[in-house]
């Protein structure tokens, strides 16, 4: 068959096929639903395009006829491939068992990075009584110039440098601030995993610089009032973004049987579910850090079993939840 | 793209010799038994395209921050957010909802895809952007630059991880459709490889100066059956409407 033949057998094929491929996708999904049944059998017409395509290519047809078809046929492929869920029901299974999930199956850098995270903070924290000098080696000095008005006995507000700062203003501050340095600390485990243990390092001798030097200076009651409340969705978060950090660093220290390529993409599809789940725990703690945790009317004893009650919870979810085979 | 050399006139090379050109276009095997063609873009585009969403989210961020910065302190935090947000999950939500690109990458006619042609995933989205601050070290996109110059398919690392890659939405339209011309047969029976040059120099010849198209026609003498430029375009015309068909 010669290539007019071929075109005029099939050109308003071809042009109908290009039709529906303009239709945006919202007008096609209107179009199936108000019908009742999907008007235009996509797949079958996709694959005859493809067929007419390998014709085309086979008996060296002109380019300009093959350059057409193959955009026809890229179009296609990406609608009929490109077609997936994006419902709700994705999100709710993530929440209830998905997150937990990948957290449990991470264990290892999981454990991993807690390590690296509070064992620093915990060292440098009980180490500043007998050694006040090193939490002005750690800290920057407004911050500890700060810290008499963040935690001081007459702060109306806890937590806050300034009389004039609102909770929104805060609020604003905590997600633009906390949230970038949990993305920081999962993308700069790139490097090899460099970047995520150094986030971890570091902002576990700078809480614990800080913690240190506040019981130091007598504000320990405002300090742990203030932060109990959102310590366990904050610190919690930090360390799984640099599990997800570790993952993709390990992933090319050691790619086992795959290249280091595949390994890194297969690490990084495993690894950004935590990251989404560090993004809402950074959210919420933001939300108690700004609203909750700064509020002076609440009895100290009360925050303290709020704060330990998140920590209870947020154990059990990470340890329990999406266990059963049903969901 | 793979080419292949066949015989032109007196530079005759080993037609069976597979030819790997230096080419931006990828070839994407589908299930069906197909290759779908990719023409993937360049660090250029892309950091033009970068430039451009850099400076509509600026604009965006001061337009918002007028009416904000009345709200005071309040204002102040939702700033603070707006601005996390653009930075953030700006590229994300462009290219997962709104045709895989964002204003920028349009503007360019550029668009994400994943390696396999299909349409970037969220997860893959979410990767590649997440990513951009380790491309964005020391500095200005060093290590995404190193990567994209050192990919064979222009991918910075973030779209290494993601398995993502930046095309074109449109192919390059590198041929004219046909000139009509009185249909010829050819003097001698030719090979499917010469029947293919014909019909691609043919189509060339509109977008080619016509002395070019006379002299790259003059080269086949084994087709055309004439040194003349002059004449041995007119024959490669006829030729080429006989073999698409033709008929007068």
């Amino acid at each position: 068959m010669n290539q007019q033949t071929f075109e005029s057998l099939y050109a308003g094929r071809w042009d109908q096929f290009a039709q529906w491929l303009e239709r945006s996708a919202a007008a096609r999904k209107q179009e199936a639903q108000s019908q009742g049944m999907v008007s235009f059998d996509m797949p079958a017409r996709y694959r005859e395009l493809c067929q007419h395509l390998a014709l085309a290519r086979d008996r060296q047809y002109s380019a300009d006829l093959i350059e057409r078809l193959s955009g026809l046929a890229l179009g296609g492929h990406q609608v009929l491939y490109g077609a997936r869920s994006r419902s709700l029901d994705r999100a709710r299974n993530f929440l209830r068992a998905g997150f937990p999930r990948v957290v449990r199956r991470e264990w290892r850098f999981v454990w991993l990075a807690i390590a690296v995270f509070f064992g620093p903070l915990a060292v440098i924290t009980c180490a500043i009584p007998s050694h006040p000098d090193f939490a002005y080696v750690v800290l920057p000095a407004d911050v500890i110039d700060s810290a008499q008005q963040m935690y001081g006995g007459e702060a109306k507000a806890l937590g806050r440098k300034r009389a004039a700062d609102t909770d929104v203003g805060m609020f604003g501050f905590y997600i633009f601030n906390n949230v970038r340095i949990g993305f920081q600390t999962f993308a700069s485990g790139l490097l090899f995993g460099v970047g995520a243990l150094f986030y971890l390092i570091f902002n576990g001798v700078f809480i614990g610089a800080f913690t240190g030097y506040i019981v130091d200076a007598g504000l320990a009651a405002n300090f742990f009032s203030f932060t109990a409340g959102h310590s366990a969705f904050e610190l919690l978060a930090i360390c799984l973004s640099g599990t997800a950090g570790l993952k993709l660093g390990y992933a090319l220290i050691a790619p086992g049987r795959l290249t280091r390529m595949a390994a890194l993409r297969g690490a990084a599809a495993e690894a950004i579910p935590l990251v989404i789940g560090v993004a809402g725990m950074l959210f919420i703690a933001a939300g108690i850090e700004a609203f909750w945790s700064p509020r002076t009317f609440v009895a100290p004893i009360i925050k303290y079993a709020i704060g330990i009650a998140m920590w209870c919870l947020l154990g059990v979810y990470f340890l329990f939840a999406g266990r059963s085979h049903g969901s | 793209m793979r080419h292949e050399r066949i015989a032109v006139g007196k530079f005759a090379v080993n037609a069976r010799m597979p030819w790997h050109m230096l080419d931006t276009e990828r070839e994407v095997p589908t299930p069906e038994g197909i290759e779908l063609n990719l023409r993937l873009a360049g660090p250029v585009p892309r950091a033009l395209a970068w430039t451009a969403d850099l400076l509509l989210r600026a604009a965006a961020f001061a337009a918002l921050s007028v009416p904000l910065r009345a709200l005071g302190e309040v204002g102040s935090g939702i700033m603070l957010i707006l601005w996390f947000a653009l930075e953030w999950f700006y590229p994300t939500v462009c290219e997962v909802w709104f045709g895989g690109a964002t204003p920028g990458k349009k503007a360019l006619g550029l668009m994400v895809l994943q390696a396999d042609g299909t349409p970037v995933r969220l997860t893959a989205s979410l990767i590649r952007n997440l990513l951009r601050g380790v491309d964005f070290l020391p500095f200005a996109y060093g290590f995404g630059l190193l990567s994209m110059l050192v990919n064979r398919d222009f991918q910075r690392l973030g779209d290494i991880a993601a398995d993502t890659v930046v095309a074109y939405r449109e192919s390059a339209r590198k041929h004219g459709s046909i000139p009509e011309a009185a249909p010829l047969p050819p003097s001698k029976p030719l090979t499917l490889r010469e029947q293919r040059l014909v019909l691609d120099l043919a189509a060339r010849s509109p977008l080619l100066t016509i002395e070019r198209a006379r002299e790259l026609a003059g080269l086949i003498p084994s087709v055309t059956g004439t040194q003349q430029p002059e004449s041995a375009l007119t024959r490669l015309l006829s030729i080429a409407n006989y073999l698409i068909g033709r008929r007068t």
